[in-house]
């Protein structure tokens, strides 16, 4: 199935295009945003659901990694965690001081 | 033999004076009910139930109210703080009275507590992290939304919404560590690109409900996503 229901594509496009997103848009980044991609992708996945072949995946799932690759060109300042913090969920030492050592 | 004062760093401990104070022990009954501290409670909870907090917190579901947050008193005018050490959100109770600036404190709080969780994060050594967490937590929690710079009188259009982030970060790294303007302004110039387009968790600035209900609509929806691929 697509990545998105297609619904999803449609609003997305709609709420790009709305007065209140253009405006913040123009207060964050200084310029109107690009919506085009939306309403191709809105298109590519009806096409993928009357006719669900690779031609027609593709089109779509490529859309989705190059949003997502721009969402990963920077580089991080800090290394990723595999698992929370040990000490994340242990209780708090009652009656010390937070940078005492236990 | 002469001695030099030097500065001692505390790192921005001295704000919040109940933290190093050893006391976590509850109050009275009346204390309770009547203080900026039940007002701090009561204005907590509504926040966790907002919208935008919703996908912070049941992104890594793991931040339970009574652990992870504490209403305390500050000093000065600070509204809020994320104390590593003890992986806790510190809400000034007395310097906190609006709900909506309690939802923006705990949005602000709960993006550095989603740094601390996802990610080594330096607090303490590295500047470099805390001024990243920083524009991060001023861009992407509403600090800077147009109605709230109208609000400060700071009257801006045309990509203000950056200006607001990098002089809010500015403020907060200098609040908390013993460092001269212009240091604090290289650290944020070096790191602001990258930091400002880091969205995580969001996947975009949530400027409104709208924003942080389809920001919303993708989390819930992450696994068919990654599965279509």
């Amino acid at each position: 199935q697509p990545p998105r229901t297609c619904d999803d594509y449609w609003s997305e496009f709609r709420h790009c295009k709305s007065l209140w997103n253009r405006f913040h848009n123009y207060y964050a980044h200084g310029t109107s945003p690009s919506c085009g991609q939306w309403k191709e992708d809105y298109y590519s996945c009806r096409e993928w659901e009357k006719n669900p072949g690779p031609e027609t995946k593709e089109s779509l799932q490529q859309s989705e990694r190059n949003r997502e690759a721009e969402q990963r060109k920077f580089t991080p300042v800090w290394d990723l965690r595999r698992d929370p913090p040990r000490d994340w969920h242990m209780p708090l030492h009652q009656g010390k001081s937070p940078d005492s050592q236990s | 033999m002469d001695q030099t004062e030097q500065q001692e760093e505390d790192y921005g401990y001295n704000l919040f004076p109940e933290r190093n104070s050893g006391k976590f022990q509850k109050g009275s009954i009346a204390e309770s009910l009547f203080t900026f501290n039940h007002k701090c409670q009561v204005m907590l909870q509504f926040a966790m139930e907002t919208s935008k907090l919703t996908v912070l917190s049941c992104l890594f579901s793991a931040v339970y109210k009574d652990r992870h947050f504490s209403c305390e008193d500050c000093d000065g005018t600070v509204s809020g703080g994320f104390d590593a050490t003890s992986s806790q959100i510190v809400l000034c109770q007395n310097n906190i009275h609006q709900q909506s600036h309690m939802n923006r404190v705990v949005t602000h709080e709960l993006i550095h507590a989603f740094d601390h969780c996802r990610a080594h994060v330096d607090w303490f050594n590295n500047f470099k992290h805390l001024a990243c967490s920083e524009i991060r937590a001023a861009n992407l929690s509403g600090d800077c939304s147009f109605h709230n710079e109208v609000s400060r009188f700071n009257f801006g259009l045309k990509k203000h919404h950056q200006e607001c982030v990098r002089g809010r970060a500015l403020r907060s790294i200098l609040a908390v560590r013993k460092v001269s303007r212009e240091e604090a302004e290289k650290v944020v110039d070096e790191v602001f690109d990258t930091c400002f387009n880091d969205h995580a968790p969001f996947g975009r600035i949530p400027h409104d409900k709208k924003d942080a209900k389809f920001a919303y609509r993708d989390f819930e929806n992450r696994d068919r996503y990654s599965a279509n691929l």
